[in-house]
């Protein structure tokens, strides 16, 4: 099964995009207690292209794929913006005291942890991140 | 996402509804500012309880952590409670569980913040 949509790279599109992602697991019949990840994973990528890359006068457009296949779900997201790998980003150290703890990096530390493989490419002048995670069946 | 808000005693608890996603993150942020300010009588604690929240991302742990540091300078004792598993996880992996107390249920929350700071 597959499913493909495209935004403007605006933060107003955040619940448009979250609405598609939704449709698709009601569609394909996932466990709901799988879909944190890629909730998080469509929000924490797609924001950090909102926040990074609006070249003057211009709105990126944002494509976002989810494919399954083999019991493994797939969700690209990619954009024509300025060339941004968010896997450059440094982690963030997790275990500052309160004080010093900072945000920064930290969706997509989160995003890496939660997915089983994430890859970014640079593609014919568009961003491309491929998140892929197996998707556990409910236990009957 | 909605939000109310409950007074036990000296301790104010918020209880955030649905999403806590970046559309609702500056909203919540500001009510948990006014909540920290006191609005009159200052709280002599904080408690979210987030047993009604499904989901949050990192805009919102970002809330999270901004109410938890400027309840430590202010001398309030801060603390969340009933995360749903979505939630847990995020807090787990970011590793806030850590620098955030984290309790099962808002008795026990509430019994943990009466103690004197």
């Amino acid at each position: 099964m597959k499913r493909h949509t495209a935004v403007p790279s605006e933060a107003a599109q955040l619940p448009v995009l979250t609405q598609f992602l939704q449709e698709f697991w009601s569609a394909a019949d996932l466990p709901p207690a799988e879909t944190v990840t890629f909730e998080l994973a469509l929000e924490e990528i797609f924001m950090n292209v909102v926040m990074h890359g609006s070249p003057a006068g211009r709105v990126p457009r944002v494509e976002v794929s989810l494919a399954l296949q083999d019991g493994r779900l797939t969700l690209m997201i990619e954009d024509d913006g300025p060339s941004f790998d968010p896997l450059s980003l440094p982690a963030p150290d997790v275990t500052a005291s309160l004080e010093e703890r900072r945000v920064g990096g930290l969706g997509v530390y989160l995003v890496r942890r939660m997915m089983d493989a994430v890859s970014y490419q640079r593609l014919r002048g568009c961003n491309r991140l491929s998140m892929t995670k197996r998707i556990r069946e409910p236990t009957p | 996402m909605n939000v109310r808000l409950e007074s036990i005693g000296l301790t104010t608890v918020a209880i955030p509804e649905g999403r806590l996603d970046f559309g609702a993150a500056a909203g919540f942020q500001a009510q948990l500012e006014q909540v920290l300010a006191g609005a009159g009588t200052k709280p002599a604690g904080v408690i979210i309880d987030c047993a009604g929240l499904d989901y949050v991302s990192s805009a919102g742990l970002r809330v999270f952590l901004l109410a938890a540091r400027a309840s430590q300078r202010a001398g309030l004792a801060f603390a969340i409670c009933a995360l749903k598993p979505a939630v847990r996880e995020v807090f787990d992996v970011s590793g806030f569980s850590r620098v955030i107390a984290v309790f099962a249920d808002r008795a026990t929350a509430l019994a943990q913040t009466r103690q004197p700071a």
